[in-house]
Order: structure tokens, then sequence, then C-alpha cells
């Protein structure tokens, strides 16, 4: 292959210079190249190495079919590997290296596998290790998986960067009434008809250039670019660089917008790559045709590629791909490729695979008919070939001719993937010797080659028919076919007497020899064979392989190609970088954070936060270089000495809204909510259907219509969601309206025996908030200095005085400006998510860890709250025998023997000879407290404390701190009447 | 008087930002506003939706999808059975929705109103929004309720431009998010509307 740059002629401005990188090396291309282009007209041949066998390989195709140029673009940390040079637009700065090889693709020791190939057939690493006696043992997969780690290294594409992705990528949503696939001769035509209809016409192209086959052909450029300028002037939205790798239901389509991948300084304002959802009305599929191969002995040789993409190289891209160059043809399309490379200065033949005459090429172009490739000859790069001649039952060698470039033209198979992707299965045309789009019942229509229509013109006017089918106008139906004389099926050219290593599928280095070998295995379906041999499976789904593949099986299995089936094509078309699907849902925004109204202020005033669910809260405000032990041990000791405020904002708040509140909220808590008074809370737990807790939480009474019901932090949603059915499916009757107010309202609990100081300090109006004037559990409504109404509820859940108090979020940080000053002069603290559940868990009150879904309302301790004289939500379930077992495992609180040991959270317990399998019991949450002045926990064991007063109890943590021996006492450790809260 | 705290607080400056010498996208945030919500029975959904107009100073009281702007606020239909008027201040103190026609609740604390303007607006919106945006699906005077990053958002479009409320404890995130995006278009952030005093 020695190809070299025209003079003249292309698209490529050579007025722009453009410099880049290969392998080390620097080369020249011009501004309209592709990377692919510009290492042809250096007279770059071997650009790859093969998959398994690490054959050299060059251009194959001028396209994103392409299987032999496939390489690395980029360094560092925007290493991409597997980039289809034929797809690469050239910029300056460019870097790109060869793949799979060392030292490099010219010179690979890896290609020592192709000595071995005999060996590397369908099924080798299978049959060699997987269950080899006496090598192997067991299930026969234990040395497979150490096998595999070298095999993937022999084996392989590029590699990837390691380290994070650099760039950022988009997302956007479009919307259409007609979405055009491919700016070709089809494409323009159908956006333009569309467009002239009124429709809302967005047209998608993968190349940088709109245009397709008519930017391969010099003379049709005036009609191209009077297309475009009528297309934009109909007010088409255009995306170019822009691949539909998928269609979806409902005219959904998956797009992806490279933006900057062909820029070396992008504005750092752009994302790299944008992933498109697109809805549209209806889709137009001019998605063009990809040309196939023939396969024939080392039909991979470097300057072996398809007719088509020289003409590209040539016309495009002003590259002459070779001087002395054979065109094996089936049909008609290669002759004009032939004819403009004769012009172009090449020395051209053209073997036909027919045996009639052909006309209207050029006297110097010399054709010879009935002959086609047997092999390729020269190595690395082609010097000739080896032809044979049809026997009529086969082919026999016919001689040898040299050539420095090889173009084949075995048919062509219409891009059907997008509508198989819905459904579609495509249908075999054997008079075009191709899969046709299926029938699908969506507006989905196919214009122009991808619908088997060859002829330019005849395109043209599909893509306008498709337009009109698409927008409900009358239109022309456009038959496929239109070559003067009919394409003769060759799929592959072998002489019976000859082992060849005959390619089928480029990317996975599979053989003709591979499909043989897995019938004679065996394998009859489609699907079977697609997975033993891997035809199909590399990144081009079979692009160029999957037709020569069925061919050679149906005719392995007698069969026509038709009755052997196809497989269907996935999404995505093509590869879409996982950045671009994770768009900006990466790093500080995989989930959105969400902040209470005292945030900020928290951390001003020194909080480490932790997460709880999609909050951010503080976990401990540490002072003076304390660790979180010391801190939230300090914190918890300072509540019960005198007063603590810990922001409690992230807590569920619904406001419960109607004449049938009180009655709607008997039915769902366990406990009576029918007679709570005006004024007054009350601490509620609620069931699933089937018994087991569900949420719990207080309810403030504030009107005679009017609740307010607090969550969990964790179930807020949830019980959200579970009031709404209810309301809209069980008990439509009801008046109640329920509203989410999680957001509107900041609220810190105070808790410790000087909370009611603290708060008293910044009552606007000298408000009472006396035992007497609010007792425990008592609600009203309060004025803060500064004109701030507020709610104020006595409830506690450290088991201390202690009071929520709730500002619109808005004055969250106007209230903390007054409330921890008080609290401050009172030696007070601000306390986290730490201290905090020290405080519940000296007291013995539950959160999610122990209301995990498992437990039921006696588990926890609180079966007495349960009502008998009303019916609840789980109230008839809870009372499954099952659930009544006394040996359930209950609520219990947990001591070490030895008070200077601690424990941990996870530990199973058991008994002292029970150390293995699943134990009695286990511990939710463990804490030093600062009340009892050692490590305390909480947890559930069989038969709660009554069963095992007394026993010696091991708390097992076999894969952390060991076996602890631990007494079990009851989960009230600290205050267990109550003295503290009503004080 | 205490000082209202936005959400946006520590996360809004002012300025423009993203590619040079262009402004797509112009966002604010309005402070200041209130927003009440309307929930009516379903059989009361006239009575209840003509107490919303007046409560507006609205003509009419809009169906789904709509909003109507009255003297006092703009009047949204959110769900089948609810509205919300959003105006500049409380509304005027009235005697308040009658429990047999349904029920009023004060929002005004629970959301954080962003309004997105200038030509590449719809464009930045549908970076994030599955909503067909164009001035023929949704002019002025359209309502819907979305997601952002998974987070549901209501949105109107106004004279002004679009206008979306946040959920208070996301706003910042949501922020993060608009503004990062919105550098791809070129983009100011201005101040819209003052702090609120009570």
């Amino acid at each position: 292959m020695t190809a070299r740059r025209l003079e003249s002629g292309g698209r490529i401005d050579r007025n722009q210079k453009v410099t880049f990188d290969w392998d080390g090396k620097a080369l020249s291309g011009f501004a309209g190249d592709t990377l692919a282009s510009a290492l042809m007209a250096n007279g770059e041949t071997v650009l790859g190495r093969s998959f398994k066998y690490h054959r050299p390989r060059g251009i194959m195709s001028a396209g994103v079919e392409e299987s032999g140029a496939i390489v690395t673009v980029g360094k560092d940390t925007r290493r991409e590997p597997n980039v289809k040079a034929t797809m690469q637009e050239l910029y300056d700065g460019l870097t790109a290296t060869g793949q799979n090889a060392w030292p490099n693709v010219r010179f690979d020791l890896g290609a020592v596998n192709g000595l071995f190939s005999r060996f590397f057939a369908a099924g080798f690493y299978y049959k060699t290790f997987m269950g080899l006696p006496p090598f192997e043992w067991g299930s026969g997969t234990g040395l497979w998986m150490q096998y595999e780690k070298l095999i993937r290294r022999a084996a392989g594409m590029g590699t990837a960067s390691r380290a994070p992705d650099p760039d950022h990528y988009d997302h956007a949503h479009g919307f259409c009434d007609v979405l055009v696939v491919g700016a070709g001769p089809a494409g323009l035509n159908a956006a333009l008809t569309a467009a002239e209809a009124g429709r809302d016409v967005l047209l998608v192209e993968q190349d940088f250039e709109l245009g397709g086959d008519y930017l391969n052909d010099p003379a049709a450029e005036p009609k191209r670019a009077e297309l475009v300028t009528a297309v934009r002037n109909a007010g088409v939205h255009i995306l170019t660089r822009t691949t539909a790798f998928g269609l979806y239901d409902d005219g959904t389509a998956g797009l992806l917008e490279k933006v900057t991948d062909h820029l070396r300084n992008p504005d750092p304002s752009l994302p790299r790559q944008r992933f498109w959802t697109v809805r549209a009305g209806a889709t137009i599929l001019a998605t063009g045709a990809l040309e196939r191969s023939i396969a024939f002995e080392n039909n991979d040789r470097p300057g072996v590629m398809t007719a088509a993409a020289a003409r590209v190289y040539l016309n495009r891209y002003g590259v002459l791909p070779g001087t002395r160059i054979l065109i094996a043809t089936n049909n008609d399309s290669a002759y004009g490729t032939a004819v403009d490379l004769e012009a172009a200065g090449a020395q051209v033949t053209v073997i036909d695979s027919r045996a009639e005459q052909n006309a209207g090429t050029s006297e110097r172009v010399s054709i010879q008919y009935g002959l086609a490739p047997l092999e390729a000859l020269g190595r690395p790069n082609i010097t000739g070939v080896e032809l044979a001649a049809d026997t009529g039952n086969g082919w026999k060698p016919a001689g040898k001719q040299g050539c420095d470039l090889l173009l084949i033209s075995g048919g062509w198979s219409p891009v059907v993937n997008l509508s198989s992707h819905r459904g579609a299965k495509p249908a075999w045309n054997a008079e075009q010797a191709c899969f046709l789009p299926g029938q699908t019942k969506e507006p989905i229509f196919h214009a122009g080659s991808a619908a088997g229509i060859w002829p330019r013109e005849a395109c043209e006017t599909s893509g306008v028919a498709a337009a009109q089918r698409a927008t409900g106008e009358a239109f022309q139906t456009i038959a496929p076919g239109g070559w003067a004389r009919t394409i003769k099926p060759v799929y592959e050219v072998r002489a019976s007497d000859r082992v060849s290593k005959a390619f089928v599928d480029f990317q996975h280095d599979v053989t003709g020899d591979d499909i043989r070998l897995a019938h004679q295995e065996g394998f009859v379906s489609v699907e079977h064979l697609k997975r033993y041999t891997t035809l199909g499976m590399a990144t081009d789904q079979g692009r160029m392989g999957n037709v020569i593949g069925l061919a050679l099986m149906a005719d392995a299995l007698g069969k026509d190609i038709p009755d052997v089936g196809t497989t269907r094509f996935r999404p995505p078309y093509t590869p879409v970088a996982i950045g671009a699907l994770a768009g900006r849902n990466v790093a500080g925004h995989f989930k959105a954070l969400r902040r209470t109204p005292l945030h900020d202020w928290n951390l001003r005033h020194g909080a480490t936060m932790t997460e709880a669910g999609l909050w951010h809260r503080p976990w401990y405000f540490a002072q003076d270089g304390e660790t979180i032990d010391e801190a939230y041990v300090r914190e918890a000791a300072t509540v019960r000495e005198t007063v603590g405020i810990c922001d409690v904002s992230s807590l569920g708040k619904i406001a419960v809204q109607g004449p049938d509140a009180a009655e709607f909220l008997n039915r769902v808590y366990s406990n009576g909510f029918a007679k709570l008074p005006v004024g007054k809370a009350r601490y509620g737990i609620m069931l699933r259907d089937d018994g087991m807790v569900m949420d719990d939480g207080t309810t403030w009474r504030l009107g005679e219509t009017d609740f307010l019901t607090t969550t969990t932090t964790a179930h807020a949603g949830k019980v959200m969601v579970w009031f709404e059915e209810l309301l809209q499916t069980r008990w439509p009757d009801l008046k109640v309206h329920v509203s989410s107010v999680s957001d509107h309202w900041a609220g810190v609990s105070i808790a410790g025996p000087k909370s009611r100081e603290a708060i008293s300090a910044i009552l606007q109006d000298g408000t009472d908030i006396s035992n007497e004037a609010l007792p425990f559990m008592g609600v009203a409504g309060v004025t803060l200095k500064g004109n701030i109404h507020a709610l104020i509820a006595r409830i506690s859940f450290s088991g201390e005085r202690a009071y929520e108090l709730y500002v619109p979020a808005g004055f969250g940080e106007a209230m903390m400006d007054l409330l921890w000053p008080s609290a401050k002069a009172l030696g007070g603290c601000l306390y986290g998510m730490e201290a905090l559940g020290t405080l519940r868990i000296e007291k013995g009150h539950v959160t999610g860890a122990e209301l995990d879904g498992r437990v039921t309302i006696d588990d926890a301790g609180l079966g007495k709250m349960a009502s008998t004289k009303k019916a609840f939500i789980g109230s008839a379930l809870r009372q499954r025998p099952e659930l009544l077992r006394q040996d359930r495992p209950q609520l219990i609180g947990i001591f070490p023997k030895d008070k200077s040991q601690r424990f941990k959270g996870g530990s199973i317990l058991c008994a002292p000879d029970g150390t293995s399998g699943f134990g009695d019991g286990w511990i939710t949450a463990v804490t030093h407290s600062p009340a009892l002045g050692h490590w305390i926990g909480i947890g559930y064991i069989s038969g709660g404390v009554e069963a095992w007063r007394g026993l010696p109890v091991i708390a097992s943590d076999p894969t952390r701190s060991g076996d602890v021996e631990v007494e079990i006492v009851s989960p009230h450790m600290v205050d267990p009447e109550g003295v503290r809260v009503h004080g | 008087m205490a000082e209202w705290t936005s959400a946006l607080e520590s996360h809004l400056s002012l300025g423009r930002f993203g590619t040079s010498g262009v402004i797509g996208v112009t966002l604010s945030e309005v402070g200041g506003f209130s927003l009440t919500q309307i929930s009516a029975w379903p059989e009361q959904l006239e009575a209840a939706g003509q107490y919303a107009a007046r409560l507006g100073n609205c003509e009419t009281f809009p169906g789904p999808g709509q909003c109507v702007e009255g003297a006092g606020g703009t009047l949204m239909r959110v769900e089948p059975l609810k509205w919300w008027l959003i105006a500049p201040t409380m509304p005027a103190e009235q005697a308040g929705l009658p429990n047999e026609l349904g029920a009023e609740l004060d929002l005004s604390s629970s959301r954080t109103w962003i309004r997105v303007s200038g030509p590449d607006a719809e464009g930045l919106l549908n970076r994030f929004l599955p909503l067909n945006l164009s001035g023929k699906t949704f002019p002025t005077g359209s309502v819907a309720s979305s997601a952002i990053h998974h987070i549901g958002i209501t949105l109107w479009r106004s004279q002004e431009g679009f206008n979306l409320l946040l959920p208070r404890s996301f706003a910042a995130s949501i922020w993060e998010l608009l503004t990062e995006s919105a550098t791809q278009f070129g983009a100011e952030v201005v101040r819209s509307g003052e702090p609120r005093a009570r």
C-alpha cells in the first residue's frame, strides 16, 4: 500500500496544516482530515494488532465499521482506548498510539500467538483451562479464575487511564416532531421535506460534515451545498458529531454528541460529550449501509480495505490509497470507485466474481470476470493476490497478480441496528443479499441505503417519501435495489484442499474455520454460535462479519440464511463513555446533597458533618483538638448536666389537615389519636399491613383540624407516600390533605436540666413555658425575640427535660443566634448525632437501627402502646402466632461484664457455648455512656431480658474485636423511672 | 427584626461567568415571597378555586398545568386538588378557607424561588428537565411538576422567564448544578428581590 496525498482535490484545507503525534512520531495532516486519512497520507500502514493473534492490521474502511485502525487517543488522564481512527477528527496536537502490542504495532512480540493459531480456535480457552484433570478440581472454576487473568492480559484491546476522568459531561433532553438520523442524500431530503411541511425537525449526523455519500463525490458538491443551505433555512435543528446510539420506547432516542473531542484547547465551559435523550413524534432512519468484506486467506492484511473506503480517501481527503490497485467485487457499486481511482492516476484492475460483461467503465480499467481473491500475499503489507476462479461449485486457484492495494466489495448491509433495538426483526432479501429493516408498528421509517436502496437519486426520493410518511402525506414507495445487474452472493473464497486463515469478524479474530468448528461441535442456533465463537460480540457488534458468519453457518447446516436467523442488535450502536452516562451526577453531585436550614450555621460553629441519607447533619462539635470520642462524650455529659442544642431539622414533617385528620391518624397509628387535645403532642408508632413496625414519631395537634406529624429522618419520604396511598386508595372518603412541610421548618432540640432557662431568655413576650403552662408533651405557639413566630413542643428523645423549637426555615439562623448565646451562658453545648445516639441508647429509645423492618411493636418493648380498642393498620396481622412467640428477639440493653471492656455494634449475641452459627441476638448500637462510665449497647436477643437475666452472654465479633463477655440488662439503662424528663 | 437567611446565602454570587462574551442565561433568586397552598375537597373544587382566585386577586382560578397572574400574586394549579399562590408578600388577612371547602397551608419557607431567563434559558433547563419547554408547548402561563436530579421541583413560565420552586433543603445543590451547567451558555447571576425582614 503506497498511499500518497494528492496535490489537489478532496475537502481538506491544505492551507491549514495540522501536526499530530503517532506512536511518538511527529506527523502532519490538514484540517478536514480524519486520523486515518492523515496516517494513510503519511504512509503509515500497520496501525493496530488483532485481538487474539496479534496480526498486523491497517485501515480497512473509512467509517464506523472500522476493524483494523483501532487506536488509543490522548495520553495520561485523557487516554481513550479503542478509538476508530476513521472516526477521529484530526486536530492540532492530537496524540495517538497503537494498542494491544509491545513494543509497538509495527513490531509486536505478541505476534508469536499467530504461530500457535491453529490451537487457538473457538472454544480453546474453555476446553483447555476449565475442568481439565488432573489440573483442575472442585467445580472447575478455581484455576480458570487464575488463567483468565493471563488470557485477558494477552488478548484484548487498549486500556483506559485509571485516573479519575478530568473532563465533564452533560445531559440534555430534546423534543421534535421528526427525528432524522443521518444526513446523507436520503436524510437531508427527508429533513427538508418534513421541515417544509411545518414540522419541528432534528437532524443528527455522526460525521462532522453534512452530506454522507455526497461528500465522496466532487460532482455532487453543488447539490449538497444547496440542500444543506435549504435545510438550515427551513429551520431544521442540526447536531453534527452526534451518533444516535439507541432507540427506545415511545419515540425516545439516545444520542451522543461529541462536543470537544475534536478540539486541542476546548473552552473549559463546554462538556466533552453530551448525552441526549430525544423524544420524537416520528423517526426517519437514513443511516446508510456498510460495505461488506469477503472471507479469504489473509483478508486482514494491511492494504486490504473496502472499495467504497478508497473512494472516500481519494475524493474527500485527497489521498490516493494505492498505485497498483486490484478491486474485487460481486456487485456494481465498486465500478465508480475504479473509475475515480484510475482518473487519479492509479493502475486499476477489477475482478468481478460475476460472469457477465459490464459496461460503462473507463477503458483504462481492466476487468476480469469470474474471479475472486483466494489469498492476499505479502507481509506485513500486501504485495499481491492469488486469484480464484469460480468452478460452479467452488473455487480453484487461478494465478497471482501483484498489487499494493486490494479493495473488496462483497455487497452492502443496510444499517438496521436502530430499528432492531425496537424489536423490528431484519428480513433477509436474497435478491440484494442483505438484511433489510424489519416491520414495526411504531412511526419509524427507513430511507436511502438503510432501506436497501442503492442509486443516489432513488435514495433522495426515498428520503422525501419517508418524510411524507412521517408527516401523514401521500408518498411514493421506493423498492429496494437499483443496480443494473444483480449482485452475486460471495461470502467466502477458499480452495477446498487448503486450510486458510480467512477472517469473518476482524475485531475478534473469528475465522471461517471457527464457524465450521462451531457447527461440527453441535452448535446450530445462531445465538449459541455467537457466544461460542464471539462472532459479532466486539465493539462493532458484527457490522462487518455477521452476514458472512450467518452465510457460512447456513452453508454448514444446509439451510438458507433466513432459516439460520440473525441476532437482535442492542444499544448502543457505538460505544458510549461511562462519563457521558453519568453526566454531571458525579463527585459531589453523585447524589443531591440535602442541607438543613442550619447547615452553614453549624459549620461556622465547628460542626463536623456526617451523612444521614441525603442529609448532611452535624456529627459532633469538637473543641480544642478533641477526638470524636472525646467530643461526643463531653456533649452527652453536658446535656445531662446543663443544656445542649441539636439540629433536628431533618426530621420528616407532614401537615395533616382536614375534618377527618384525627380519624386518619387514629387509623394509621397503633395508639390512639382521636382524642388528642389541641396543644398536645403524642408519640406514635405506625405499623405496616403485615404487623411490623414501619416508623415512629410525634404528632402535634395544632388545631381542631390541623396536625403536624413528625417522622424519622430516614423514613420521611416513605411515610408521606404511605399517607397519600392510604388516602387515595383505601380511604378516599376521608377529608384529609397531607403535605410535606419538612423543608418549611428549621428545628432544634434543646435538652437538659437548663433547657427551659435557655429558651425562656429568648422569648419575646415572656411567654410562660413552666411545667404548668407547658407540661410534658405540651405544644404551643411562641414568639422569639426579633418577632420570630415559632412552635414549641415539650418532647424528649434524650430522657432529659427537653423541647423541640421550630421556626420557618429562613429564620433558623436567626433563632440560633439567639438561642446559642443563651445556652452557652448556662454552660451548655451544641451536640451532634453521635451524642444524640449516646443519649438515646442510654434511655433505650429506638431508631432506624432497631426498627429495621423485621421488628414488631412487642419486640421493641412498646407493645403496651398498641390499642386493643380500635383497628389500625397492622392490628390484625400483628396477632399472627409467629409474631407472638415468646422467644422472638426482644429489645435489651447490654453491659460489658468487665466494665473496662468495649464491644462493637453488629456483634452477634451468643450463649458461651454457641459462638458459631447465627447466635441468639445482635447488637444494633453501642456508645460510651458518660452517665454510667462504661460502654453500653442496645440490641435484640431471643426471649429478651427475662430469658437471659444472670446468664453469661458473649458478644461475638469474629472479624473485628473478637469475643467480649457481656450481660443483658433492661434497655432503659439511665433514669429508668423517667424522673428527669418530667423535671 | 430578625434577618431572613436564604438557602443560597453562601452559594449565590453575583456576576458573569462561563463562556466569555456571551450571556445566554440569566439566573436570579427571588426573595421575600409568600407561598400559600389551597387544597380542595373533591366536591368543593369550584368553591375552593374561587377562594384561591380571590386570595390572589385573580380573575379566575387556573386549571391543571396552568397559572394565572393576579394583583395578589401568581396562582398555580400544582395538583388536581391543590393550588399554590405565590406572592411578593403575605396574602392580605382573610377569613381563611372554611373547613368544608378544603385546607390552607403556609409553605413560604419550604421553597427557594429561582428565575431563569435569557435566550438559552430553555436549553439550560432542558439539560435537566424532560419537558418540551418550547413556546409552542409550554407558553407563558404553563405550570409543571418535574424533577431535577430526582428532586421534585415546580416550574412555571411567566413574562419574566422560567421560574423554579426548589425544595429549600436541596436548593443549594440544584443551584450548583444549574450554575455549573450554565457556564456552557455564558451566564450572569443578578439580584432579584430583596431579603425579607419580618
